[in-house]
């Protein structure tokens, strides 16, 4: 820190003294104080001198010395260590209501707070490129045969030929998603991480912002030997980052030169990768998939400055039909920022997606938020008319309305901002599960931008809950009020119920679907998707088992607790590839889609996939390139009697053997639909490999010692297939738990306010109880007078949420092909549990009131 | 009315500025009072008491010289009056009396 030989007394201090102090004193009394600060210096640490200069300051506010021009100058001062002091003696002597404010307040207002980071992340996803507003993604609509369907997946060749032939872009680039492959093996001498990896054209650092470090941007994919790392795997691999021209072994095959090195890539990029090749290379490996019938990666490019993007967009529209004579696949532009949010497509329109998720927890945010804050209003509301007396007081003795006012709209305040840091607290701490809940990386910044908008909902809230006491008992005749004759209106009671009423009809919405999502997410793990996936195990074919496969499954079969290998084309679970197949008796107009998997001997067997006509593929004869459909595909050709009828699939003509029953290939979001095996082993991509019950982890154990040792170099990077049929409802289940906390927050916040509400009745009915005890009323009578009308509010709450929720919940489940059937007993058991919950907090209050006795309430007047 | 009657701090400080003499201003005075007593006192409880004791005429007061020290401001010095001593001397005495007659004071216990 900057320190100067000579500190000066605090300069806001000697303000305060000019500003505070009679004229006539200044001149001795700042005198006094400066030589004071000088004498301090000379022992003590200026930090500490000024420090005392502030004491000294501050003790000079004393009658003799405080200026007399303007007496009430100082009243504000006064006013607000008064107003702080009644506040907090109503906190201390009101400690239950005290207490339901703060916990509720604050436990809503953290949950704002979490969901409010979370929003803002899912908004700023990939909007940070700087060519952002003309960054687009083309994708492809394609009239299938019930419907239109819209993919990422475009020709390999598209982004290159719209470069060249179209002027309005300025770069585009083809790019393999980074989930297409498992994560390659990329060694230096004998280093070898593990690592995720695209393809990419060379004009893909020229349309994203991934800052280059190291490298030239327009240069570094130009040669098909490059390779382009991320800064943290040039770490991993070399210890520095200044790598450019060193060589990296991909795959122990091939060896690239490293071209570029780029900044990692942010949090808030839909697109996680650590190296990019050229795609150049897939061209090589497989050129045969560089023709205009084909789709696979997928195509990004900025549009030259000025551009109209719609204009172009319809330009490009029937791009596809001018290099092929396929009449069912056109063109269209989504804004690449745009589409993580706004992903969703039905039926070749868009639709949704993530930001329906942004909008439901936002929706949740602030009802949890209202539903707090409607605690505060009527706990503040019921408890103003005890304070009458108070008012009365003040006003006889000079009060003016202006400060009543000010004195209950601070106490209100005071108490939302109190809440405010303690929720900012709560969400600190309960950040890193938030994290682990929502795969994200949150962080809590305090800073103005995150602050200004809940400072706002807590002087809101404040403002608001205290206006009713600040207005309108501030306007009651101290008279009046001090003979007590003060009655609570109707309209205020009714405002009161329906407050009530609110809340809960929310929280009963809450349990509804908490409820349903949770019997869905039951309902997908324990359906029978027609297919064995219980200790399934799968991983890459790479290194030497490519080139050995039949060796490798007979020899890995042969270890203890393996009980059958054999190799698949992808996994089980996910996207594949689809072809458009003939038959006899097609219609040469129609393009089908049929979903196909490349398969091994004894995969099907091994998958447990039940045989309803014909045989599976069987080793003693040569199956090769014959197929076995599903029901669904025989049922889309319309094939009488399937097996021995032959397909056209591109070049070859294949034989039906067999058909299984339908079984659920994809997620349970869609219906099954047409698929078919083959039988092409050396185009298999996992084996597979199927672990007997109860020796997993020691077979587990033998299959990586001999994996390590047939396959050197490569990591044994396994998953299991029941996990990855999990992860397929991964998004279900986050808001399952998610909904779970909301829903169970909700609850508690209702019943905090029921709770403060039912013990205000209770206490203010007391000499109405005890009369009616001395008249002879039972202890039931007593709990069914205080519990009945509160009975009603959660009927009627009851009344109104239910078919709301079920409007709600159905919407939700339309999204699944495959669901639960919602039945009226789910619906029944949820308000009966709200009213249970309801009656639990009211009976507890109601009890004791009524167990009192009638002495003991009648006693004090 | 004016209060004649001496509080215990009230008689300190008015010893303070009898000791003190030409030195005796309200700085001088809070930082003897703690050497001597080893209590902390702000300057401002020194200053409201010495106003206090002039108006009850123990006191008098006059500006004095300035020094670089207080950025070229002047100080008050106050001094006793006549009225101020008597009935400092009237304090003592009373408590002299008092120990006179306080009977365990010769044994020492």
């Amino acid at each position: 820190m900057f320190k100067s030989k000579e500190t000066f007394p605090p300069a806001l201090a000697k303000k305060f003294l000019r500003w505070s102090l009679r004229e006539e004193l200044e001149e001795e009394v700042i005198g006094d104080l400066d030589e004071k600060f000088y004498t301090t210096i000379k022992s003590k640490s200026p930090f500490r001198a000024k420090l005392n200069y502030w004491f000294q300051a501050f003790n000079y506010l004393r009658p003799f010395a405080i200026k007399k021009s303007n007496p009430l100058s100082l009243n504000p001062f006064f006013m607000f260590r008064h107003n702080l002091l009644v506040s907090l003696r109503n906190f201390t002597r009101y400690k239950t209501t005290f207490a339901i404010n703060l916990i509720g307040l604050s436990t809503s207002l953290a949950c704002a707070l979490l969901i409010y980071l979370w929003v803002a992340d899912e908004l700023s996803m990939d909007n940070f490129h700087e060519k952002d507003n003309r960054l687009y993604q083309v994708m492809e609509r394609r009239q299938n045969l019930d419907n239109i369907g819209t993919q990422q997946s475009t020709p390999w060749l598209l982004a290159e030929a719209l470069e060249e032939e179209m002027p309005e872009v300025e770069y585009a680039a083809v790019a393999t998603p980074a989930d297409w492959f498992d994560p390659f093996t990329l060694s230096v001498e004998d280093r070898s991480v593990s690592a995720t990896g695209i393809y990419v054209g060379k004009n893909y650092f020229n349309i994203f912002t991934y800052p280059l470090i190291e490298g030239n941007l327009s240069k570094v994919l130009s040669d098909k030997n490059s390779i382009v790392i991320s800064v943290e795997l040039a770490r991993r691999l070399f210890n520095t980052t200044n790598v450019v021209g060193n060589e990296i072994e991909f795959q122990h095959e091939t060896t690239y030169f490293i071209s570029g090195v780029f900044t990692d890539i942010p949090t808030n990029s839909s697109e996680q990768f650590d190296f990019a090749l050229s795609i150049e290379v897939q061209k090589d490996k497989i050129p045969q998939a560089f023709e205009w019938k084909n789709s696979g990666p997928n195509t990004y490019l900025t549009l030259k400055n000025g551009t109209n993007a719609s204009e172009f967009e319809t330009k490009i529209k029937d791009y596809i039909k001018t290099k092929t004579d396929q009449t069912h696949r056109e063109l269209f532009l989504a804004q690449y920022s745009k589409n993580y949010l706004y992903g969703g497509y039905e039926n070749g329109a868009q639709t949704g997606g993530r930001i329906e998720y942004v909008q439901l927890f936002s929706l949740i945010a602030i009802f949890i938020l209202a539903i707090a804050c409607v605690n505060f209003m009527n706990l503040a509301t019921a408890r103003a008319s005890r304070r009458t007396k108070e008012i009365g007081v003040k006003k006889t003795l000079g009060a003016n309305r202006m400060g009543l006012v000010f004195q209950y709209l601070f106490e209100s305040v005071s108490i939302t901002l109190m809440a405010l840091i303690v929720a900012l607290f709560i969400t600190y701490f309960f950040l890193p599960q938030f994290n682990i809940i929502t795969e994200k990386q949150l962080t809590l910044q305090i800073n103005w931008q995150l602050l200004a908008p809940f400072i706002g909902i807590a002087l809101f809230t404040g403002l608001l809950a205290g206006s009713y006491p600040a207005l309108y008992l501030s306007g009651f005749k101290p008279a009046a009020v001090l003979k007590g004759k003060l009655h609570t209106s109707f309209s205020e009671l009714w405002t009161r119920k329906g407050l009530v009423v609110f809340q809960f009809t929310m929280s009963i919405i809450f349990i509804v679907s908490v409820w349903v999502i949770y019997k869905q997410i039951e309902f997908v793990q324990n359906k029978n998707i027609g297919y064995d996936k219980e200790n399934i195990i799968y991983f890459q074919i790479e290194g030497k088992i490519r080139q050995s496969l039949e060796p490798f499954i007979t020899e890995i079969k042969r270890i203890p607790g393996i009980k059958n290998a054999s190799s698949l084309g992808q996994s089980m679970v996910g996207g594949g590839n689809t072809a458009n197949i003939g038959w006899e008796g097609k219609d040469p107009e129609l393009v089908s889609n049929f979903a196909y998997r490349p398969v091994n001997y004894g995969a099907l067997e091994m998958l447990d996939l039940d045989l309803k006509q014909g045989r599976s593929f069987s080793r003693d004869r040569n199956d090769s390139l014959k197929v076995v459909f599903n029901e669904a595909g025989i049922t889309a050709m319309g094939l009488e009697d399937p097996i021995g009828k032959v397909i056209q699939f591109g070049p070859f003509a294949c034989e039906i053997i067999g058909v299984v029953n339908d079984f659920h290939f994809q997620s349970l979001h869609s219906d099954i639909e047409p698929l078919f095996f083959i039988l092409v082993p050396p185009i298999t991509e996992k084996v597979i490999v199927k672990l007997e019950p109860g020796k997993e982890q020691e077979a587990l154990n033998a299959l990586q010692a001999y994996y390590q040792e047939y396959n050197p170099g490569f990591t044994f990077d396994f998953r299991f297939l029941d996990q990855d049929y999990q992860a397929q409802y991964a998004s279900e289940q986050r808001i399952g738990t998610l909904s779970k906390y909301f829903a169970g927050l909700a609850v508690l916040i209702s019943c905090l306010g029921l709770f403060g509400l039912a013990a205000f009745t209770a206490e203010r009915r007391q000499k109405e109880i005890g009369i009616r005890k001395v008249m002879g009323s039972s202890e039931f009578g007593i709990v069914y007078l205080l519990s009945s009308e509160f009975t009603k509010i959660v009927l009627i709450a009851i009344l109104i949420a239910l078919p709301i929720s079920y409007y709600l919940v159905a919407s939700w489940l339309d999204a699944f092909e495959f669901r639960i059937t919602l039945q009226a007993s789910l619906f029944i058991a949820s308000g009966l549990l709200a009213l249970i919950i309801a009656w639990l907090t009211v009976g507890l209050h109601a009890f004791r009131a009524s167990r009192l006795s009638p002495s003991q309430c009648l006693k004090e007047e | 009315m004016i209060e004649t009657r001496l509080g215990d701090f009230e008689e300190v400080i008015l010893l303070l500025v009898g000791i003190l003499g030409e030195e005796a201003y309200a700085f001088r005075i809070a930082d003897e009072f703690e050497s001597q007593t080893k209590r902390s006192v702000s300057i401002g409880a020194v200053h409201s008491t010495l106003t206090r004791l002039e108006g009850k005429g123990f006191l008098e007061s006059n500006m004095g010289s300035a020094t670089s020290e207080r950025g070229g401001r002047r100080k008050r010095i106050f001094t006793i009056t006549a009225y101020g001593k008597k009935v400092l001397q009237n304090a003592k005495d009373f408590k002299v009396s008092l120990w006179q007659q306080f009977p365990t004071l010769s044994t020492g216990k």
